[in-house]
């Protein structure tokens, strides 16, 4: 009996071991399977799988080929995308905001006419015709018992406000951030938590922008104040003609808006509706159909909470590792980053000339992408300056008109691509996420100069003297890096400094004799907002960062691009980083013979990614390397 | 680091001496002067002592390179099953009150993943908390891996993780190899007879430590068999281990 | 490396040899440096560069490109310690802050840390010579600037803890302080713990005890640790497996030390309520996180388990209206440190009977640079390649004021004699001299920087 069962079992262990054991393989070295899963870790940004590593196993196994099917793969452009984040760190602390008056939609409580709490959504600083309430919230003291302070603090006790009240100052919406098809007579796609989660995932408003102030009741419309509710996509300029008393009027906290000599003189004339100037300056424009062209919050605060979405998402929007209820300008902030990221991933996924990544005129977006583009970018232009020097409709350097239509604020897995945003775009220059992260000029010059030519700006060890010399290029202890800095940064002056606003030629050249003045007091403030007076004279305004170089101002950020991707170091650049991130390690005179080659592969395949890291990863420093001591190695430990 | 500039640099003096006639007794040095240090002469490797018949390594010489960050997740991800991170997160936490797995935000940091928002750079050199957060990771998606995997009634193709058949009692080595090997297949991507240590009796001793403990009497209360916990911690040396994490 | 800057390197290198030359590193020079394994070290870097007129290099009033700081620009009212002075018509400037007794002159946003003058050194008119960010974060860490994206020497930080750490349970824990750990010649038990917080650290040693035991986990990481050292004993490059053979070790110490109070935001401030005040009113606005950090350095110092904290309080990157706040941060910030000092007066050390923690912890506060004299369109100031740092620490000389920026322009003013003649002190010089104020040649370490005597206590 316990020999039948001792057969038995020996019996089943064979079966077990037969199954566990693999057949008869290629015998691979221990150092060809290390370099198989460095292939894996670096190509498909994982560890290979068992059946992976079977297949390895295979006698017929072809690494050039299966290199090359990585290569059209998805994950190696993931891998690309890390490289270059690393060098330029395109996303946006969340200390940065992004939050003009013009966009955002506060939410005040007040009673209804029967007691209940209701919301009534807002724009501080709203132009209205009515003088009780211009430039603040639509309802009185006398009508709802508060008031409001300028951080949208409450004051005061609320009272019912009337049904004729409500229905004369405020209308209800059924707006976008709740229904899908917001722009329908009558919406009936209402946002569904866990529908909507498939269908389009992070997007989600906070349960507060869901819910009326019970807590429970579900929002079916939002009451907006009347001028916010306006769907015009043009309005003209509103000047009431009324003296601006010393203190607010009718009981406001807030004093009514300033009137301008410009609004004076447009008086009735045509607006487009988005921007700022058209905020500033008509009572006829609001957040258009839906409330699409505002971003909604949860609280009057001046950057309200609004969706809940991802905080990071190192492996992309479609595998977040949380969510997070967020601030209302944190959406745009997140959004820009994604759209930095996912033009680099299809720089290299496309296998395209990669120095399209600096030059280009595409992007890709998605839904809350292009909802920014066509409705909020705008809202950064103009100052007031700027419309006194006639600059009044933003030229976009991503151009509205071509952002496709058909993209919703709800679209945020569906990537379109934009084959031609515009005559002033040029590749990740003009992107937000690049301006906003860098949002000087010299910033902007530097760390092109440092990611793609690999060079830093160091400044010798001399002691800065006090100086009144203003040309930095000349200045002693300033002159060794700034003689380069300043023209390259002077290929940003047409960009407004911490945003994308674009000062076109015509408006803004680099010498203006509209805005001379060799001193601040010679010059006008309107001009010295633009012009800068230390490079200026009696008779000529010069542009502010153009001093560096008018040729390279006038260029703008696509000659920028130019002149970087036109320079030699440019590839040698990319080669060293691509093989400096693949080998882990900074490359050093020994690997000169390793990057020179790299260089030439780069360049001579017309600058593909690629090509360049199929020639790294296939590289004898990559392929062929072992870490053995030479006493292991000559005892056959085999690499 | 520097690297393969010492392997490079015997190489060169080794070739330039293997140019040379063939092995005689060197010539004297000259004697130095005046005018200097007298000129090194070269002479042929095999002309030192013991170098005879000494193999040169000529092979180039790369140190190890820590996994990103982002690669560790997705490796993590696909052993999990392939589930999305939030589906790993919840499945990892369980509603067992197991307290296996926080959250992720809680260990991007020491994973040494960059936050970009504040310019915090990558971290590529381990440390002890990394080692720490790798063992937490680890242990998670290890026992998991043992409920789904030996607890269930998974079949065998679909194991992620342990994809082998049931343990026998008193698990001998001869048993144990080709089960060690589907393992360290499955984290280290090559069989355990490659490796440069002694490792599948090593681990063999370690399955067998924990099985004891978890045995004796008084041993504290699991909700693993102590076959299942001898496997999970087979796992978790794997998954922790240096060629883990370095490639 | 063009032509200039080699024969600069030269000359540099030169000038540090000849220096290291004449002093050789005389010990004995340095009055009875402090055991180094007797003492703590906290590394602040405030990040995003600090307006020093506000602070530790006050101005008040316009002189050359000096618009000094003023109610137009700057919300006043927040400052304990602003005082009006007058400007012009329409605004007022702040009157200086110097409590009696005091050789160090503030500006208004120092508030409850002036009360503490005679524990502190200032060093103004640090030359920084970089106004970006990331060089100048690791400039002011490292003494040295980015070469490649990278900083081609460890952080003070770093250096500290491989000097007196490395036996210690927590050698450095770092949280989002610029530390790096460069080269093979440091102990890799020194390298940065980073984390972002003091909770997550908690989280990750958190251990279920449902389904193994820690018994089993730790022969796991015993057997991890012969793996890692065998491994290691037949490469080319062993430092990276050594490493984790040692932080394995590391881990299993951790793990075999009750310390969960010590990783918890919450805990942390009942244990310190004046550092961590949680009442509403009373928290801090922006730097509460900060203030936990504190409290951890105090706690993880009371039980003896860490060396060195490092952490960055931020941001102070004030480049337009938001410049208005600038004063109210920076006063949060002094009132962290001052508070931290108090805590550190009241708690014992853990090792010398009778010894208070506050003699024998020491205080690094950075800053990458500061901010421009002038204030810009937008109403906030820009980067100024300028610097100030505060030292909180028995080893240095205290109530006391080392270097000074020009009247006009606020740059940087040659303070002393260095080996390549009269200069402003560089960041490279505070931190060689933080490194020799414990007997720590900073050669063995450090390219540039030499040891200013004058900054240490006689």
């Amino acid at each position: 009996m316990v020999r039948r069962r001792s057969v038995l079992a020996s019996a089943s262990l064979a079966m077990a071991c037969a199954a566990l054991t693999p057949p008869a393989l290629a015998e691979r070295t221990l150092q060809e399977y290390r370099y198989f899963r460095a292939l894996s870790i670096d190509l498909q940004g994982r560890i290979p799988s068992r059946a992976e590593v079977a297949r390895f196993e295979d006698p017929t196994f072809d690494v050039g080929q299966w290199v090359d099917e990585r290569l059209r793969a998805p994950a190696w452009a993931e891998r690309m995308r890390t490289l270059y984040m690393d060098l330029l760190r395109l996303e946006i602390t969340t200390a940065v905001q992004f939050n003009p008056q013009s966009i955002v939609l506060r939410r005040q409580q007040i009673l209804g006419p029967d007691g209940t709490p209701e919301y009534v959504y807002y724009r501080f600083n709203q132009r209205r015709s009515r003088p009780e309430t211009d430039g603040d919230f639509c309802l009185t003291a006398a009508e709802s018992g508060v008031t409001i302070d300028t951080t949208g603090a409450q004051r005061g006790t609320p009272t019912r406000v009337t049904a004729a009240t409500l229905a004369a100052r405020t209308v209800l919406v059924r707006p976008w951030w709740l229904y899908r098809d917001y722009r329908a007579a009558a919406p009936a796609d209402r946002f569904n938590a866990s529908a909507w989660a498939t269908r389009f995932p992070n997007f989600a408003p906070i349960t507060q922008l869901q819910q009326e102030p019970d807590g429970t009741t579900v929002t079916a419309a939002v009451r907006v104040c009347r001028e916010e509710a306006s769907t015009a996509a043009t309005g003209t300029v509103y000047f009431a003609n009324r003296p601006r008393p010393a203190t607010p009027p009718f009981g406001r906290i807030i004093n009514v808006p300033a009137e301008s000599a410009w609004a004076r003189t447009n008086a009735g004339m045509p607006l487009a509706c988005s921007g700022d100037v058209a905020f500033r300056s008509s009572a006829d424009c609001g957040c258009g159909p839906g409330l699409e062209r505002c971003m909604p919050g949860a609280n009057s605060g001046t950057n309200p909470p609004a969706f809940t979405f991802p905080t990071r998402a190192p492996l992309g929007p479609d595998d977040p590792l949380d969510q997070a209820s967020q601030a209302q300008d944190d959406w745009n902030l997140f959004w820009w980053s994604q759209e930095a990221q996912r033009f680099i991933e299809h720089m290299v996924s496309d296998d395209r000339d990669f120095r399209d990544v600096l030059t280009a005129r595409d992007t890709w977006v998605n839904g809350p992408l292009a909802t920014f583009y066509k409705h909020h970018a705008a809202a950064s232009c103009c100052s007031a300056s700027a419309i006194t020097l006639g600059y009044t409709q933003p030229e976009g350097l991503f151009d509205p008109a071509r952002v496709p239509s058909a993209l919703l604020p709800h679209d945020t897995a569906t990537w379109t691509r934009v084959a031609d945003r515009g005559p002033n775009a040029s590749g990740l220059l003009t992107m937000p996420a690049f301006l906003v992260k860098y949002g000087s000029r010299r910033a902007r010059a530097h760390v092109l100069y440092n990611a793609f030519l690999c060079r830093d700006f160091v400044a010798e060890n001399v002691q800065l003297a006090p100086s009144t010399e203003p040309d930095l290029m000349r200045r002693p202890g300033c002159a060794a890096c700034h003689a380069t800095l300043e023209p390259l940064a002077a290929y940003f002056t047409r960009v407004a400094e911490n945003d994308w606003t674009w000062l076109p030629a015509a408006r803004f050249p680099v010498m203006n004799p509209m805005c001379a003045g060799a001193t601040a007091a010679a010059m006008s403030a309107t001009c010295r907002a633009f012009y800068d007076p230390a490079f200026s004279s009696a008779s000529m305004g010069m542009l502010r960062s153009a001093y560096g170089s008018a040729a390279n101002a006038d260029a703008g950020p696509i000659g920028a691009a130019r002149a970087i991707t036109q320079s030699p170091e440019f590839a040698a650049c990319a080669a060293e980083n691509v093989a400096s991130a693949f080998l882990g390690r900074s490359l050093g005179v020994d690997d000169a013979p390793l990057t020179s080659g790299l260089s030439q592969t780069f360049s001579a395949g017309g600058y593909r990614m690629r090509a360049l890291v199929r020639a790294v990863v296939l590289s004898d420093a990559y392929r062929n390397a072992n870490n053995l001591d030479s006493d292991t190695w000559r005892q056959g430990a085999s690499p | 680091m520097i690297r393969c500039t010492f392997a490079l640099a015997a190489l060169t003096l080794a070739l330039g001496a293997c140019d040379a006639a063939p092995s005689t007794a060197p010539a004297p040095a000259p004697t130095p002067t005046d005018a200097g240090p007298a000129p090194v002469q070269a002479v042929p490797v095999t002309s030192i002592p013991g170098h005879e018949t000494l193999t040169q390594d000529a092979t180039r010489k790369e140190g190890p390179r820590l996994m990103p960050a982002e690669t560790y997740i997705r490796s993590y991800l696909a052993l999990f099953g392939n589930l999305a991170p939030l589906e790993v997160q919840t499945r990892a936490r369980g509603a067992d009150g197991s307290a296996l797995f926080d959250a992720w935000n809680d260990y991007l940091a020491a994973l040494g993943l960059p936050d970009y928002r504040v310019d915090q750079p990558r971290g590529n050199q381990t440390n002890a908390l990394m080692m720490a957060t790798f063992e937490r990771l680890g242990v998670a998606l290890c026992d998991r891996a043992v409920e789904r995997d030996l607890r269930g009634t998974l079949p065998l193709a679909q194991r992620v993780v342990f994809a082998f058949d049931g343990t026998p009692a008193n698990l001998t080595e001869t048993d144990f190899a080709p089960r060690f090997d589907v393992l360290h297949r499955t984290f280290l991507a090559y069989p355990a007879r490659l490796a440069q240590t002694d490792r599948t009796r090593r681990f063999f001793a370690l399955y067998q430590g924990t099985v004891a403990r978890h045995r004796a009497t008084g041993a504290p209360a699991s909700r693993f068999t102590p076959e299942q916990a001898g496997w999970a911690t087979v796992c978790y040396g794997l998954l922790r281990h240096p060629e883990f994490h370095a490639y | 490396m063009t032509d200039t800057s080699r024969r600069r390197f030269l000359k540099v290198l030169a000038g540090a040899t000849a220096a290291g030359a004449a002093t050789q590193f005389p010990l004995e020079a340095l009055a009875d440096p402090p055991d180094g394994a007797n003492e703590f070290f906290v590394f602040i870097h405030a990040a995003g560069a600090w307006d020093v007129m506000l602070g530790l290099d006050p101005r008040n009033e316009r002189r050359g490109l000096i618009e000094p700081p003023n109610t137009d620009v700057l919300d006043a009212a927040s400052l304990d310690q602003w005082t009006d002075a007058p400007l012009d018509a329409d605004s007022q400037t702040f009157r200086p802050v110097r409590p009696s007794g005091s050789n160090i002159t503030f500006g208004p946003a120092i508030g409850e840390l002036a009360a503490l003058y005679d524990r502190l050194t200032v060093v103004n008119g640090i030359a920084v010579n970089t106004v970006s960010h990331p060089d100048g974060t690791v400039f002011a860490a490292t003494g040295r600037h980015l070469a490649g994206g990278r900083s081609p020497e460890s952080s003070i930080d770093t250096l500290i803890a491989n000097e007196f750490g490395r036996e210690a349970l927590f050698p450095l824990i770092s949280m989002n302080f610029p530390s790096w750990f460069v080269g093979p010649n440091l102990d890799r038990r020194a390298m940065p713990l980073r984390t972002g917080s003091v909770d997550t650290v908690g989280r990750s040693l958190n251990r279920s005890e449902l389904f193994t035991s820690a018994a089993d986990r730790d022969a796991v990481t015993a057997l991890l640790t012969r793996e890692a050292r065998d491994l290691a004993a037949r490469q080319q490059y062993p430092d990276v497996f050594n490493g984790m053979g040692l932080q394995y070790e590391g881990l299993r110490r951790m793990l075999q030390s009750n310390l969960r109070a010590v990783f918890d935001g919450a805990a942390l401030a009942s244990l310190y309520p004046t550092l961590v005040p949680t009442a509403a009113g009373a928290r801090y606005r922006f730097f509460q996180s900060g203030a936990v950090n504190a409290a951890f350095a105090v706690e993880a110092m009371k039980r003896n388990v860490m060396r060195c904290v490092s952490f960055s309080i931020g941001s102070f990157d004030t480049h337009n209206t938001n410049y208005r706040n600038q004063g109210a941060l920076q006063q949060e910030l002094f009132a962290i440190l001052a508070r931290l000092v108090r805590t550190l007066d009241a708690t014992p050390h853990p090792t010398l009977t009778g010894e208070r923690l506050a003699a024998h912890t020491h205080v690094l506060v950075v800053s990458e640079f500061c901010r421009t004299p002038q204030i810009n369109l937008s109403g906030g100031r820009d980067h100024y390649p300028n610097g100030s740092a505060l030292i909180i620490s028995p080893a240095f000389r205290s109530n006391f004021v080392y270097g000074s920026s020009d009247p006009d322009q606020l740059l940087p003013r040659p303070s002393g004699m260095f080996s390549d003649g009269m200069r402003a002190i560089a960041p490279p010089d505070l931190l060689a001299t933080f490194l020799g104020a414990f007997g720590v040649d900073p050669r063995r370490y450090m390219r540039d920087g030499e040891i200013v005597r004058p900054l240490l206590r006689a």
